[in-house]
């Protein structure tokens, strides 16, 4: 914080400060919770700890085993205090940390020839891309200099023609001379003489749309960078969201030789240990052996398995689940592992946590297999019910509901017996195509989506069940342009033709004119 | 080297084979000074491009015939970039707007504004206009119609376009009103016949009347495809002999043949190679509507009496669904299986009748 502050910013902390200064009986100021925490922040040297009393505590779980402690206060800044600082804490595989580590040394290597290297690393969220990278450029000693979206573009009009004599520049251009700048010049404070440039935050013009800038950019870059260069894209589901399909095409990796890194989701066992280590130096150091309890064993499994490979949401698991004060996590029994535990195999009961974490994710052949596979509950008391019920399914996949319906529909087939069964399936899905063609309308996209699920799950009376491999759907190839004889016998003409009537009334006719001729 | 097709296309209003009196008519047009928009209208095939050629002709004199190939690069107000073909000349510009999609109406925007600004240099050019031929007006979507009545209006002074489409049913009537309607009709067969004739004597070969009428009679009333039909046979053998096989559209033989192997067995097994026999069509680029009608045509053809009007019923439904949907495969499959469903109970009923 600046010691300088501008008059008119009211600051609450200096405020709440003077307060307790000035009253070490806190009696007359009616204080709110948040404000004791805002307040204890502000001064560290006079932290405050205030008791709640437990029915003010969020209650998950009716076990009150727990109840009596003080809520503790959070100093710091729980995810850097438990950052790993040196690589061999980096819960990502050791594989992959010597593939970023090698790229930077061939980096280095090429320091004087091609300063300017590219590198892409990919993977699902939480899986420890920026910590390698930071930790990694730290040992090999980079600066890194890191690219945040400005709020605004805020620029000085040289020419004063303007009235305010400021107006918003362009995102991408401050982008640009980002690149080109950083890489070159080094700040006046920094020791370090090599710098890395590190994208994780793309400027939202480059989001739709922009392949052909982004990739003139890069060529710039290329050409006049004096650093290596890093993008981190975290992968996304859908397509239309995946920078590193859209920006990043293979055309663009060739060409300007990008590295690709793509990370997996953290091993269990990687996640286990590492979840350890968090235990560990929880109850090592001093200062937060005030805040935390030791978690149970059970916790941290339930913690790792509900995370799905991602460490940073496992990281705030498990700082909340252990905070002293709190209760204690409540967690369920998977059923579905546990019953299959009975059948020979022995397996370990897992379970996961039961009001927080993750969302239940479900990949697309999971849930193709439900769809195709539709079972019923066999409950004789109710009604005949299905076991996964279609909604579920289908708000799993609203953010691509286009994609799944291809999936099902290159997929049905060999799955139904009797083609009287198949006709309602396919009118549903015809049906749900044309719901979907819909755009003005949001909604519509979930009850296309929802009608196909349903459609092929109710008409498939009778499943033809077994392991059948799962297709991507059909996309029909575009049509091989006109070979030589073909094109000199069309002529100029063929401009005025469109693609359409040539296949259809030109095509085969002069495919045997052009081959007999010669 | 060129297809026959272009080789002899009449190039002059007065040398046009059939429809005389609308030739006379059409020059009588070009004789004032004032022209409006036209939009000739007519089967696939007709003479619909060798009339508004003619006319260009008469126009502008010999000068339309130097065509050059030009590529036109437009952006669309995404910044997506488009490049479409056009041929055109001094006088004249033909383009095809359907070929960008659903960014037609940037296209036809751009282009007409382009064309219409420059004014004729040329001063002795009989016109003060510049024309734009725009070739399959009617799969224009709503959007390119709508803009394009506007430009017309606004660029008349500089510009005539003539559309070229085969029904006037899909032009709004906002762009029906602006322009002449011009009806081409499909030749008749003797009028057929005799061109093809005509062409052979030119190439100096010798046509059997027979066979002559048999290509008219594949040909399903389409000039363009009898003299592709022709000269494709041509090369397949010659001397022509009056039985020998007609080459045709391969799609449709293609087609046929998925139609035998419908009928043949109803199973999702089947139906799932009948859907690789479609896709397979679609990816050499037959448009779904053609497909569509044509695995109709020979399905009902296939088929007993008492499920043809099933058959059509479930042909209009999913035909709709198919032109308001984007996925044209899954509209062409559900027909097929509801076809399969009502073929298999029909025969399973025929074998109860047999029984009893």
């Amino acid at each position: 914080m600046s010691a300088k502050k501008k008059p008119w910013v009211k600051s609450a902390f200096s405020d709440l400060n003077l307060i307790q200064k000035a009253s070490p009986d806190p009696l007359p100021v009616k204080r709110t919770r948040s404000a004791t925490v805002a307040a204890a922040a502000g001064s560290k040297s006079e932290r405050k700890i205030v008791k709640p009393t437990t029915d003010e505590v969020v209650d998950l779980t009716d076990n009150g085993e727990d109840g009596g402690d003080t809520a503790p206060v959070v100093s710091d800044n729980w995810m850097e205090s438990f950052a790993p600082s040196v690589s061999d804490e980096l819960a990502v595989h050791p594989k992959k940390i010597a593939d970023v580590r090698n790229w930077l040394q061939h980096c280095e290597a090429m320091r004087k020839k091609y300063p300017a290297q590219i590198c892409l690393l990919t993977g699902p969220a939480g899986c420890g891309k920026t910590a390698a990278v930071r930790v990694l450029t730290k040992e090999l000693g980079y600066a890194l200099q890191e690219w945040i979206n400005p709020v605004d573009c805020e620029e000085i009009n040289a020419l004063g023609d303007q009235p305010e004599g400021s107006y918003v520049g362009s995102q991408l251009q401050a982008f640009k001379s980002f690149l080109l700048r950083a890489s070159r010049y080094k700040s006046l404070l920094a020791a370090h003489n090599k710098r890395l440039l590190l994208v994780e935050d793309f400027p939202n013009a480059l989001l739709k749309d922009a392949a052909s800038t982004f990739e003139d950019l890069l060529d710039e870059y290329v050409n006049y960078g004096k650093s290596p260069l890093i993008f981190i894209v975290a992968d996304s589901k859908s397509r239309m969201l995946n920078i590193s399909y859209k920006l990043f095409t293979d055309q663009l990796k060739t060409k300007l030789r990008i590295e690709h890194i793509s990370f997996n989701a953290i091993a269990s066992t990687i996640m286990q240990k590492s979840m350890k280590r968090f235990a560990t130096l929880m109850q090592q150091q001093e200062q937060h052996k005030a805040l935390y309890k030791a978690p149970t064993q059970n916790v941290l499994d339930s913690i790792v398995v509900c995370a799905q490979g991602d460490i940073r949401n496992a990281l705030i698991n498990l700082h909340f689940g252990s905070l002293r004060g709190a209760p204690s996590m409540a967690t369920k029994q998977l059923t579905n592992i546990t019953s299959a535990a009975g059948k020979g195999r022995k397996r370990k009961a897992t379970s996961t946590l039961k009001s927080i974490g993750r969302d239940e994710s479900i990949t697309m052949m999971h849930a193709l297999g439900r769809v195709f596979n539709p079972k019923y509950t066999e409950d004789k008391d109710k009604d005949k019910q299905l076991l996964h019920s279609p909604e579920t399914l289908a708000e799993a996949f609203c953010t691509e509901p286009r994609n799944f319906v291809n999936f099902i529909h290159a997929n049905y087939l060999p799955h139904f017996q009797d083609i009287s069964h198949v006709n309602a399936a396919v009118d549903d899905i015809g049906l749900s195509d044309m719901l979907l063609q819909e755009y003005r309308d949001d909604s519509l996209a979930l009850v296309g989506l929802t009608v196909a699920v349903r459609g092929c799950m109710v008409a498939n009376v009778a499943p033809i069940s077994g392991w059948m491999p799962v297709r991507g759907p059909k996309r029909p190839t575009i049509q091989p342009p006109l070979s030589g004889p073909e094109q000199r016998l069309m002529g100029v003409a063929y401009a005025g033709i469109s693609k359409r009537l040539y296949a259809s009334e030109f095509s085969s006719f002069v495919k045997t004119i052009a081959s007999k001729r010669n | 080297m060129a297809l026959w097709v272009d080789k002899y296309r009449p190039r002059e209003l007065s040398k046009l084979d059939y429809h005389k009196d609308q030739a006379e008519n059409l020059r009588n047009l070009c004789k004032q000074s004032d022209f409006p928009h036209l939009m000739f209208y007519g089967p696939s095939g007709a003479g619909k491009k060798t009339r508004i050629m003619c006319l260009l002709r008469e126009m502008y004199g010999a000068g339309v015939e130097r065509l050059r190939n030009e590529t036109m690069n437009f952006t669309t107000p995404s910044n997506r970039k488009i490049e479409v073909m056009t041929v055109g000349s001094n006088y004249h510009l033909e383009v095809n707007p359907s070929d960008a999609g659903m960014y037609d109406r940037t296209v036809v925007i751009d282009l007409i504004k382009q064309v219409a600004q420059t004014q004729q240099i040329d001063i002795n050019g009989q016109r003060e206009f510049k024309v734009i031929v725009i070739s399959e007006g009617d799969e224009l979507t709503k959007d390119a119609q709508h803009a394009l009545r506007r430009t017309m209006e606004k660029y008349v002074a500089t510009c005539r376009i003539i559309l070229s489409v085969n029904s006037t049913s899909r032009i709004i009537p906002a762009i029906r009103s602006r322009c002449l309607g011009i009806r081409v009709p499909a030749p008749s067969e003797s009028d057929m016949a005799a061109v093809l004739q005509n062409t052979c004597k030119r190439e100096g070969l010798v046509l059997p009347p027979e066979l002559a009428k048999r290509v008219v009679d594949k040909s399903e009333r389409n000039m363009r495809r009898a003299l592709l039909m022709l000269e494709a046979s041509k090369v397949q053998q010659y001397p022509f002999t009056a039985q020998q096989e007609i080459v045709e559209l391969d799609w449709q033989v293609y087609l046929r043949e998925t139609a035998t192997q419908i009928v043949s067995e109803q199973t999702p097994a089947k139906l799932e190679k009948i859907r690789d026999r479609l896709y397979e069509l679609l990816s050499q680029g037959v448009p779904p509507n053609l497909i569509f009608r044509g695995l109709v045509e020979q399905l009902v053809n296939n088929c007993d009496m008492s499920i043809k009007a099933k058959t059509l019923e479930f042909a209009t439904q999913y035909e709709h669904r198919m032109q308001n949907g984007a996925k044209h495969i899954f509209h062409l499959e559900a027909f097929v299986a509801q076809f399969m469903n009502i073929y298999k109970k029909f025969l399973a009923e025929l074998v109860m009748t047999d029984d009893f």
